[in-house]
């Protein structure tokens, strides 16, 4: 499966007790506790691992460091973008929606307004269009990633 | 005598203030918001109030449901702890006359220290030097842009019922003065209701070096000395410790000193902070006071030993300071570092929310930590993204450092996108390790992305093929966990 952390992509293939990494054969072993995964052995060493998984993300806790992996070719704010919609940076509640559906918009125009954590944060358009749709209404929550609208 | 103590907050400082109640034997009262009803704080308490349902506004920031929680828990204390209503004179004159004990300071205390030219005004009679700048709120054009050219640009507009760096305006030139100044009032006055603004000179790479200090309703005034706060992001600490390497017996006495004299001319009651501007040239000014404990107080604690929540509480019920602290007899030992764990988008800074889906804590000697989590607890977007604080102490800086380092490794937190690593960053970086930063140090810091060890590649494909039905290697038959000798994989 092809795994992306960050800016870092991988392809990840397990096959027994290796895993093949980027074509890279690595043998493990791993320790379990009640089915959880607890450690993985790489020849001597020996990480600790913590590991969560949330939908589509997974949290894992490995060599003191915390990382989100994600799975890759699953939607992102920035392929939805690319798609010509106009993603949540970060979950929070929509404060104030600024442009009208059908109206044309200027690259940098203020589309909406989202409010997080006590601050408000401007969602711009990421080019020049139109505002075919909003999706969400002034006061909803949304999640992060949420598509907010559609510029055409 | 206090029996029981409504805590009107919620987070770390509510379940910090109630581990104290609990060992002075007071019954700790906690409120919450409906939506927080399962929140981390509320288990923490003998008993909770709910607050209603709401906005913070309605519900942590509303005086009359909280008078009202109290008076239903029939509590006889309240402990505000930091942020929400801790600040607010209002809300302390209103306890009072609920006929509760404020475990807090006067409210004209309060009331003078809140308004931050008065608060100039008071320190610069008290003989403390103030950051240059103005006085008085002056209106006239002309005038003001007379006084910064005297003051020399950059220039700071900051709102006189601030604090703490909301809502200041930088001025790098005399022709952005004007806007400055409008844009600046207006902001003021939406947010504070007061369009007061004043000016005050940019001081070049100062550090933020503040002083702990506490005075009794029998007029005694002490310092517990400094806390260095100069590692900043956009006005917020996020690492603190004590001693500072910038003072040396002489600056220490005579900040400390300037300290007491500024809080006695206020009458002051309890636990405050004075913070001061140290620049280049050793130079201190007053800056402002916080009325209220600190977030970061809890390196006071450890180098001197002390539970400030309890004093506090003490003073409130009427006690005179020990006379230990009267007499200078509480000197710190070795050092303390905090680090504030905020829930943040690790590479942007954007807050995040979420469900913590792992907590686990560091430990082993001269390690803390106070908490306003634990696994399962979700990380909403109304309130304050400090999740938890690191608290952690040694004979000296340097393994102070290398604590700091080792538990903030150790600390588990999955599910909710932390600074961990900022935090990691700013230990290892060779301007903290040498003890010679300022405010401009964090700023300047770039996140080194290290590589990814296999083993974490290799676990989070284990963990998305769980549910996938992929091949999962067998679980081995003899954990070699019990083995000794562990390694470290780093």
């Amino acid at each position: 499966m092809k795994l992306s952390s960050g800016e870092e992509v991988a392809d990840v293939r397990i096959e027994g007790d290796s895993a093949l990494l980027d074509n890279r054969r690595v043998t493990f072993e791993v320790s379990r506790r009640d089915g959880r995964l607890e450690a993985i052995r790489i020849g001597q060493d020996v990480f600790r691992i913590r590991v969560a998984r949330e939908k589509e993300r997974v949290f894992v806790w490995c060599a003191g460091e915390v990382r989100e992996f994600l799975r890759a070719g699953r939607r992102s704010a920035r392929m939805v973008e690319a798609a010509g919609g106009l993603a949540a940076p970060m979950p929070g509640r929509v404060r104030r929606i600024v442009a009208k559906a059908g109206s044309s918009v200027a690259r940098g125009d203020v589309i909406l307004i989202l409010e997080a954590m006590k601050m408000e944060h401007a969602i711009r358009a990421p080019r020049a269009g139109t505002v075919e749709k909003i999706f969400h209404a002034e006061g909803d929550l949304v999640e992060a990633g949420a598509v907010l609208a559609a510029i055409g | 005598m206090i029996r029981s103590l409504l805590i009107a907050n919620r987070g770390e400082i509510a379940v910090r203030v109630a581990r104290t109640a609990l060992e002075m034997g007071i019954e700790p009262v906690g409120v919450y918001a409906e939506g927080d009803a399962g929140a981390f704080h509320v288990g923490r308490m003998a008993r909770a109030v709910s607050l209603g349902s709401g906005t913070p506004l309605e519900t942590y920031l509303s005086i009359p449901r909280i008078l009202d929680a109290a008076r239903e828990a029939r509590a006889d204390a309240l402990h505000p702890g930091y942020g929400f209503l801790s600040e607010n004179p209002a809300f302390a004159r209103a306890v009072e006359k609920a006929g509760l004990t404020w475990v807090g300071p006067p409210p004209s205390a309060m009331e003078q220290m809140g308004d931050k030219l008065a608060a100039r005004r008071r320190a610069r009679r008290a003989g403390v030097p103030i950051v240059p700048g103005t006085d008085e709120s002056d209106t006239d054009a002309a005038a003001i842009a007379k006084k910064a050219g005297e003051l020399g640009f950059p220039v700071l507009v900051k709102p006189s019922a601030g604090g703490g760096g909301k809502g200041m305006k930088l001025v790098e030139k005399p022709e952005g003065l004007p806007r400055a100044l409008e844009e600046a009032r207006r902001l003021a006055e939406a947010a504070f209701g007061d369009s007061r603004v004043y000016l005050e000179k940019l001081l070049e790479r100062p550090r933020h070096i503040e002083f702990q200090i506490f005075g009794d309703q029998q007029g005694n005034v002490v310092h517990l000395f400094e806390r260095e706060c100069s590692v900043q992001r956009r006005h917020q600490k996020i690492v603190e410790e004590t001693p500072s390497c910038a003072l040396d017996a002489q600056l220490r006495t005579a900040m400390g000193r300037a300290a007491v004299e500024v809080s006695r001319a206020v009458g002051y009651v309890g636990a405050g902070t004075v913070e001061f501007l140290l620049d280049e040239r050793r130079n201190f000014y007053f800056l402002e006071m916080n009325t209220r404990l600190q977030v970061e107080h809890p390196i006071t604690e450890e180098t001197l030993g002390l539970d400030l929540v309890r004093a506090q509480i003490e003073v409130a019920d009427g006690a005179a300071l020990a006379p230990a602290w009267r007499a200078g007899k509480v000197l710190p030992q070795g050092h303390a570092i905090e680090l504030r764990l905020y829930a943040e988008d690790p590479a942007t800074f954007l807050p995040r929310s979420g469900r913590v889906l792992a907590f686990e804590l560091p430990s082993g000697p001269g390690v803390r930590v106070d908490a306003g989590v634990e696994e399962g607890s979700s990380v909403g977007l109304d309130y304050d993204p400090l999740l938890a604080k690191l608290i952690v102490s040694a004979p000296d800086r340097g393994s102070c450092i290398a604590r700091a380092r080792r538990a903030l490794e150790d600390w588990v937190v999955l599910g909710v996108g932390t600074n961990k690593a900022l935090l990691s960053e700013v230990i290892d970086s060779k301007e903290f390790v040498s003890g010679y930063y300022a405010t401009d140090f964090v700023p300047r810091l770039t996140l080194a992305s290290s590589r990814i060890p296999d083993a974490a590649w290799i676990a989070a494909a284990l963990s998305f093929s769980d549910s996938n039905a992929e091949a999962v290697p067998a679980v081995l038959a003899e954990p070699w966990d019990a083995i000794t000798g562990w390694r470290s994989g780093r």
